[in-house]
């Protein structure tokens, strides 16, 4: 990539976010219904805020070129939520001075949590599409819902994966495999490391090692030394991206090669992870995320409308698949409150509580049916493997589009 | 490993068997130490410089590190040279970027409260962050290693080229600016300078200047760090925040001003932390190298290496 199209690329996002942000801004006229949609849209989280943000575009779209929700246009109200502060400023205003039905957001699970209060005080629902820290739908509220799988869906996919693929394709017994797992330890890394172990004990997994460091680490090298003299034979990570780089170099520099290592989301979903780590070093590396491009589109029905509909929107082809996972759950969301008449917290319960959608019908693969809580059930994290610098889908087979290899 | 066998489990191996894996991990975590350490003293020299002529605090000094860092990914990326030949480039930039920062935002806060100047370059930090993530976004970009992650294999302990030059680097960083301050006539005058200010006014130095020049030299150290960081570190507008809590801790724990000071407190960090994440784990190795940062100020405030000095910044 020449060092123009790099600027241009990184000058984008702001550019468009000022430009989104001020032409979504519209007054709800009768035929017209006003949802807000709150993300990172600047600061450090810009980037898949401002991804995630584009799928809730599109399903809007969609939507309103199908004749709309109850007969009336959905508009959406912008939010930067920059940080927590400013999360909770921009749910009151879109509350209070934009008068919407419900928020959609918000990829980062710390705002997520801090905007939900307000709106949960307020009344206003609050549809979330994208944070995944297990405690946002486990608070109590009634008004929160969420369609995008969990750090609980994270660590399910990461021990059913060991256990159905991963152990098959080493043509050994699962139980005999030496489990560490390491993990940032913020509440992200923690909150799936935990999920880990439990499903991972409930399994009979042998795990001989839990260890946190910060997400600020600069040398990993003590727990490359750590894991070789556990003799542990697959690492899982959960991280960010910095880490995964770190942990990737420094266990292939020191000749650790575990059989398999499998990574949680973030920094691991991430082209340039691959391209700073190297092709060779990635290759057969696992990863559990949300639901990817590269994946069966008999099980991800209507995958590639969604990427040609991203195209034609935004001259490009989509960054992440936190797009795909926003839009797959607007629709389910937009779809449901088509179903009922009006939009009072009642009966917005009542439209989400009657959805079921069985899994290899959406976008996403997965499925929606709403517990108690407001949480996805059916919804899941799918597995994934890099291979010649490509991260494709191999588990569940249903999804794959090639066999899991190690 | 020699002859690439795996060592058998903990509880399997023999005693004498453990006595020697022993040994091999002490040699290991030494040398990973030693690596981290110098790491560490290469981003903490130019804040002990600084804090001991100009009496400032910088705590933007994380985020030069990442401008730098930046400088060196676009001049390897432009010009398609090995990420050394870009210090050519680097450090005059990030000298003069340096220099007009004490000049217009330090200087004029020189003789107000101390608070005030935290405050200014808490604001830098802030300020310098939010402009790079608006200019090149959240993403990491990475430096080509061009062979500087090419491993060194000293029996059970391995290291990357690219470190061992760090440590190289900051051995010689160190002495080189110890002998420019005792040996030359512009370093003795910011020592001067650094030891009273008044004094050295009236002895006829430009104290404005001096104060200018080393600042310009403290963060072109870091200019030197970024050069050498680069290959083996991701970029992104966020690194300097990684390096540079523990830098304030060399630079305090070595005496606030000591250069071979910074120096030795940086290699017991390091060390420490090495050996503290293998033996006890990567989740309490900070609370070991805080726990010992915090005996120090208890019983040596002044650092390992810090003797009395000035401190006033008004002297």
């Amino acid at each position: 990539m020449t060092m123009k199209n790099k600027l241009a690329r990184a000058l984008l996002p702001a550019a468009l976010a000022v430009a989104t942000s001020a032409g979504v801004i519209s007054t709800a006229s009768a035929d017209e219904v006003k949802f807000g949609a709150l993300y990172p849209l600047s600061g450090s989280l810009a980037l898949l805020g401002e991804e995630s943000f584009r799928g809730l575009e599109i399903a809007v779209e969609e939507i309103n070129a199908n004749g709309g929700v109850q007969g009336m246009q959905v508009v959406l109200a912008g939010g930067d939520a920059v940080d927590q502060n400013q999360a909770i400023g921009e749910a009151r205003r879109l509350i209070s001075r934009e008068d919407v039905a419900a928020i959609f957001g918000t990829y980062s699970s710390s705002r997520s949590i801090a905007a939900s209060q307000v709106s949960e005080l307020a009344g206003v629902p609050y549809f979330e599409l994208g944070a995944v820290a297990h405690e946002i739908t486990n608070r109590g509220f009634d008004n929160m819902y969420r369609t995008n799988p969990t750090a609980r869906h994270m660590a399910r996919t990461h021990v059913d994966m060991i256990l159905e693929a991963v152990a098959p394709a080493l043509g050994r017994d699962a139980t005999d495999l030496r489990i560490g797992i390491i993990h940032e330890d913020s509440n992200y890394g923690s909150s799936v490391a935990s999920f880990q172990e439990l499903y991972g004990e409930e399994a009979g997994l042998n795990i001989v090692m839990v260890e946190g460091y910060p997400a600020t680490n600069v040398d990993m090298s003590s727990i490359v030394l750590r894991l070789r003299e556990r003799d542990v034979d697959i690492v899982m990570q959960t991280s960010y991206q910095d880490d995964s780089i770190l942990f990737l170099r420094q266990a292939n520099e020191r000749g650790y090669e575990p059989a398999a290592i499998i990574g949680g989301g973030g920094g691991y979903s991430m082209v340039p992870t691959a391209e700073a780590v190297g092709v060779d070093v990635i290759e057969g590396v696992l990863n559990a995320d949300f639901t990817q491009y590269s994946v069966n589109e008999g099980f991800a029905v209507g995958v590639e409308e969604f990427v040609e509909a991203y195209r034609a929107k935004y001259g490009s082809d989509p960054r992440s698949g936190h797009s795909l996972n926003n839009y797959a759950g607007a629709k389910v969301v937009l779809e449901a409150l088509d179903q009922v008449e009006g939009f009072t917290p009642e009966t917005i319960r009542e439209a989400l509580m009657a959805v079921d959608i069985p899994a290899g019908t959406t976008a996403v693969g997965y499925g929606a049916k709403f517990a108690e809580n407001g949480q996805n059930d059916a919804a899941f994290m799918m597995g994934m493997q890099w291979r010649d610098g490509e991260l494709i889908t191999v588990y569940p087979p249903d999804a794959a589009v090639a066999d899991l290899e190690l | 490993m020699a002859g690439g066998s795996k060592p058998p489990p903990l509880n399997q191996r023999s005693n004498w068997h453990g006595v020697l894996l022993a040994m091999d991990l002490i040699f290991t975590n030494l040398v990973n130490g030693l690596m981290l350490g110098a790491l560490y003293a290469i981003v903490s020299v130019g804040l002990t410089l600084v804090f001991g002529i100009i009496k400032v605090i910088n705590f933007a000094h994380g985020e030069f590190l990442m401008v730098a860092m930046f400088l060196v990914f676009f001049a390897t990326a432009y010009f398609g040279v090995h990420p050394y030949v870009t210090l050519v480039v680097v450090l005059p930039l990030i000298f003069g970027l340096g220099m007009l920062v004490q000049r217009v935002l330090i200087e004029p806060l020189q003789d107000s409260d101390e608070h005030i100047m935290i405050f200014a370059t808490v604001g830098l930090s802030i300020a310098m962050i939010n402009l790079m993530l608006m200019l090149f976004g959240p993403d990491i970009y990475s430096t080509p290693s061009s062979g500087l992650r090419t491993v060194v294999d000293m029996g059970p302990a391995m290291f990357l080229t690219g470190q061992l030059n760090i440590l190289i680097a900051a051995i010689a960083l160190v002495g080189g600016i110890h002998l420019f301050l005792t040996r030359t006539q512009l370093g003795r005058a910011i020592r001067a300078t650094g030891q009273n200010r008044a004094a050295a006014q009236l002895m006829g130095i430009n104290v404005s200047w001096v104060y200018m020049v080393t600042f310009g030299i403290g963060v072109s150290c870091v200019g030197l760090a970024a050069v050498l960081i680069a290959p083996l570190y991701p970029t992104s507008p966020e690194v300097g925040q990684y390096f540079v809590l523990l830098s304030f801790v060399v630079v305090v724990m070595g005496g606030l001003g000591s250069i071979s000071g910074a120096l030795l407190a940086a290699m017991i960090i390091g060390i420490v932390d090495a050996f503290a994440g293998f033996y006890l784990g990567a989740n309490v190795k900070d609370l070991v190298v805080f726990g010992i940062f915090l005996l120090v100020l208890i019983f040596r405030p002044q650092g390992l290496f810090g003797g009395a000095r000035n401190m006033s910044h008004v002297s």
